[in-house]
């Protein structure tokens, strides 16, 4: 009977869904719109577009549902979030009017294709899109493992995890090819809303539910509780200080170049939209503290689960504490934010092998063949990001982690690269090379984190030290000077005269 | 950058509030309108935040209104 109506709420809601897309995309070409219309909603999508992709980083399943598993497994550990989103808007404020105001001036739309043009080399900004694409797949991971938490729980187990994985992928892989950015940007307006409204209900009614009230829920925290509050955390999570604040700044670096991100600056209007962006976006970060305050709570209610179960922790809680009607209207926010941000990342992987990759290949000219093989591509990454889920299944922060920490190596080649002309391809190369060996070794060693700090970070710094010295060393030079565009071509700037008069 | 942007150093703020400050703040106690000190620091760095960006949007506007001026 639970399982009925909670099912029943849910699959109304995922109609709804469905229905918004494909309305989205009706009178524009009836999504036959070439792959422009597809993967950047033709460009037109304005204030709306950059809002989704920024906001939407921060209400991901990996916040909802990840944030509330570790706050239970280990506690103080999850802050991080808070401190590398709040760290990244203020990195962002500089960055982001410089990415756009470049890729404005060359008419780039991905950071692959920056890195075509200031390298001057159309392989490299193949190589990027592959490495990026790879590096994206814990993340559409991430989102599966969490869609799929949620389609099992609100069937109160008829459906089992593994084949809840499949509904995941399979109902997203085919809302993106249906719907493109335009109806990922439409839906996603009924997920913040839902996502805010239930967080909002779900911190005032549980304590009160539980705990007889707020003074006596933090009471019980306070002295029960105590190791979840400070760092290390709670058990032998590794993650001290040093984890937390290697972590924090190497994610705070990662997120401006995040293709995802990227994608939102470079749709916004101006580079003034986006400063303003970064003083007003850090105060959504607030919300970030109620899935983990929920995850505390669960830790009374329903203590226990351990690994990747912990991804469970609100769902259980939610489903103990409601009627099955409000168990379904959770889910839905909680499916929703893993199908707009996976949908997201999927466009964004579709826009970077349309631009950088799949235009290396002659017989693939032509907007409809690219957009085909684009969309292609995009059932293949989230068919690859499936196996993964089954093959090794992780806590949804942990599989967020690991797509930071490969990504920040890209940060030398892309970013430095930006604003130092003596930056060599080798160079770049080398330190990309050296980085990515560096984090894989470490990450699939189990050696992350390493000696108390993020092992990203310890890549990076690796990334960064063979790229100066290959560069000092002068290998590679001459071809460089070949390269004759002026350093105005080639670097960004800061992108202060890109700024409208205010007002 | 900063020679001329002197006033991007705000930017710096959450950096010292969530990271540098770190190792004095990783404590249960006192505890602050309920909550545990480490939470109730980071929950006041998130509110602070918007803040220190918005002091160096506001040295970037001045100095584009300055630029203009001396344009004329």
């Amino acid at each position: 009977m639970n399982a009925a109506v909670a099912t029943s709420v849910f699959g109304a809601f995922m109609a709804v869904t469905v229905v918004l897309g494909l309305l989205a995309v009706r009178g524009r070409g009836g999504g036959g719109g070439g792959i422009t219309e597809w993967s950047v909603g033709g460009r037109g999508l304005g204030t709306v577009f950059i809002w989704v992709l920024m906001a939407g980083e921060g209400y991901t399943s990996f916040s909802y549902l990840g944030g509330a598993g570790w706050g239970y497994d280990f506690g103080a550990p999850v802050l991080y979030v808070v401190a590398y989103l709040s760290c990244g808007y203020a990195v962002g404020y500089v960055v982001g009017p410089m990415l756009w105001s470049y890729a404005r001036r060359h008419g780039l739309v991905s950071i692959t294709d920056m890195v075509t043009h200031r390298y001057g080399r159309p392989w490299l900004g193949a190589l990027t899109a592959v490495l990026a694409t790879v590096f994206l797949l814990p993340y559409i991971q991430l989102q599966i493992t969490g869609m799929g938490v949620v389609v099992s729980t609100i069937s109160y187990g008829t459906i089992s995890l593994n084949w809840a994985y499949f509904i995941a992928f399979a109902v997203t892989t085919a809302f993106v090819v249906v719907s493109g950015l335009r109806g990922s940007a439409w839906v996603s307006v009924l997920k913040d809303l839902l996502v805010i409204g239930t967080l909002i209900f779900l911190i005032a009614y549980v304590p009160l539910h539980y705990f007889g009230g707020y003074g006596d829920f933090l009471h019980r925290v306070v002295h029960e509780k105590t190791a979840w509050l400070t760092l290390p955390g709670h058990g032998h999570s590794g993650m001290g200080t040093g984890w937390f604040i290697s972590t924090s700044v190497m994610n705070a670096l990662t997120i401006v170049i995040f293709p995802t991100t990227v994608a939102g600056y470079l749709g916004a209007r101006s580079a003034g939209t986006l400063r303003r962006n970064a003083v007003f976006l850090p105060a959504y970060n607030v919300l970030l503290f109620v899935p983990m305050l929920l995850g505390l709570a669960a830790a009374f209610v329903v203590p226990g689960l351990t690994g990747s179960d912990t991804n469970l922790a609100l769902f259980k809680l939610v489903v103990d504490a409601l009627p099955a009607w409000a168990v379904g209207v959770v889910g839905v926010a909680a499916a929703l934010s893993s199908i707009v941000p996976m949908a997201v990342f999927m466009l964004v992987i579709g826009t970077m092998w349309g631009r950088s990759v799949l235009s290396l290949v002659p017989r693939l000219s032509g907007d409809a063949r690219q957009k085909a093989a684009a969309q292609c591509v995009v059932v293949i990454a989230g068919a690859l990001a499936l196996v993964l889920t089954y093959a090794a299944p992780g806590t949804l922060v942990r599989l967020s982690l690991i797509s930071y920490e490969g990504m920040a190596q890209l940060l030398p080649m892309l970013l430095l690269g930006l604003v130092w002309r003596r930056l060599t391809t080798v160079a770049a190369l080398s330190g990309l090379a050296v980085g990515v060996a560096l984090v894989c070794t470490l990450v699939f060693g189990g050696h992350d984190p390493v000696w108390g700090v993020n092992a990203g970070i310890v890549a990076l710094a690796a990334n960064l030290l063979v790229a100066l010295a290959v560069t000092y060393a002068g290998v590679g030079t001459a071809r460089e000077r070949a390269d004759t565009r002026p350093d105005e071509e080639v670097l960004a700037d800061d992108a202060l005269r890109d700024d409208p008069a205010p007002a | 950058m900063l020679r001329q942007r002197p006033h991007l150093l705000w930017l710096l703020v959450p950096f010292v509030l969530f990271l540098v400050a770190l190792p004095w703040v990783n404590r249960v106690h006192p505890v602050v309108v309920g909550l545990p000190f480490l939470t109730f620091w980071m929950l006041a760095s998130t509110l602070v935040t918007p803040f220190a960006v918005w002091a160096a949007y506001r040295g970037d506007r001045r100095l584009a209104a300055k630029g203009r001026g001396e344009g004329r």
